[in-house]
């Protein structure tokens, strides 16, 4: 199948997931990742922690540790998509960062992903497939964060690079 | 619709969006990062078709009372937030939806990223449970908060509730204002398409 031997065109694929994120906002609501990331997180919290989990006000009082939460599923289909389409198309192999400068910009970047998203309370796909469109003035002031950070880590991105 | 059938209905699209972002190499990050850093506008433009198409389509549908809006306060906290967030996904070299999509595609540090997010959750999670900002959406007001920071919620709904135009007379708006970006960003190939031309020609064989 030629769809699985060429890469597609992003344009194409983003217009696409345009048009059925309408649907999706049409029945439950814009496609988000953050907050179902933040869910996984509460269940995966509870499970290691237990009820001790309802001693933090976080959890209680802005995400309620619940795994009917439809967010989530979004992750979890992504992630079975990609699954899919790398193993169809035979791009599917096991790779681990080879520098040890890796393992740790990816820490560190996956840490203030993390706290960036709840601090502001929406992730980049809200940002720009979700609020901005709506035109939510919340959109607006996460662009206008999000370009600033992505050219302040483009710098240190590039002194690691040595450019 | 019941749980179960919102929960399939996110799944069903969440494995549309993965198996088209798997074939198409779309990555927020690069669509900021590759635009700043190389001057590169493949993922650009992508970013811009979508953001283009979805303003039509949600606020076309805002103004016949259609639609599921996000509802919450903003404030600073989205400009800080998104800050933080926007340098941890240029050295994590994946933003949300590629570390899921990377994960599937058995990159380990895809999944090295994907932990730590969650971890970073988790601490922030500790963090808010001393200070309580910004607030939950059970205290949040709708209104603007000195105090908190908070600006209060504003969406094409409100516009339309407020100035009585319809919410696609904004979205209008900020669809030209995108499309003028996009053909900007096209100008800007076309021009570096032609030096590149003139440099191979001026070249010495």
């Amino acid at each position: 199948m030629d769809f699985f031997k060429k890469t597609l065109d992003p344009g194409i694929a983003l217009a696409l997931i345009a048009f059925f994120d309408i649907f999706l906002f049409l029945i439950v609501g814009a496609w988000t990742v953050g907050g179902g990331e933040t869910m996984i997180t509460g269940l995966v919290a509870k499970l290691f922690i237990g009820d001790a989990i309802n001693n933090i006000p976080f959890w209680q009082l802005v995400f309620t540790p619940d795994a009917g939460y439809w967010k989530i599923y979004i992750s979890l289909g992504m992630f079975f998509g990609a699954v899919v389409g790398a193993v169809a198309s035979k791009e599917f192999f096991i790779r681990f960062p080879r520098r040890l400068s890796e393992w740790i910009m990816i820490t560190i970047g996956g840490l203030m992903m993390g706290v960036g998203i709840r601090l502001a309370f929406v992730c980049n796909v809200s940002t720009f497939f979700g609020l901005t469109p709506q035109l939510n003035l919340g959109g607006y002031l996460s662009v206008i964060g999000i370009i600033a950070g992505a050219w302040v880590g483009s710098i240190i991105y590039k002194k690691s690079l040595g450019m | 619709m019941s749980i179960i059938g919102e929960c399939f209905v996110a799944f069903l699209f969440g494995s549309i969006v993965g198996l088209l972002v798997q074939r198409s190499r779309f990555c927020n990050t690069a669509a900021l990062r590759d635009a700043m850093l190389f001057k590169t506008y493949r993922n650009t433009k992508a970013l811009l078709i979508a953001m283009m198409i979805l303003t039509i389509g949600f606020t076309g549908f805002i103004s016949i009372g259609e639609g599921k809006s996000m509802r919450f306060d903003v404030g600073f906290n989205q400009i800080i937030g998104l800050f933080i967030f926007g340098i941890g996904m240029v050295l994590a070299g994946a933003c949300t939806v590629s570390t899921w999509v990377k994960a599937g595609e058995g990159n380990f540090g895809a999944v090295w990223a994907l932990l730590f997010t969650f971890i970073g959750m988790f601490l922030f999670s500790l963090v808010w449970s001393f200070m309580y900002w910004p607030p939950a959406p059970s205290a949040m007001t709708g209104e603007f908060n000195l105090e908190t920071l908070q600006l209060g919620y504003a969406n094409a709904e409100t516009l339309q509730e407020n100035t009585g135009i319809p919410a696609i007379f904004f979205g209008l708006l900020q669809f030209f204002v995108l499309f003028a970006i996009y053909k900007a960003i096209l100008r800007k190939e076309n021009k570096q398409h032609n030096d590149q031309e003139i440099n191979q020609q001026n070249t010495p064989a």
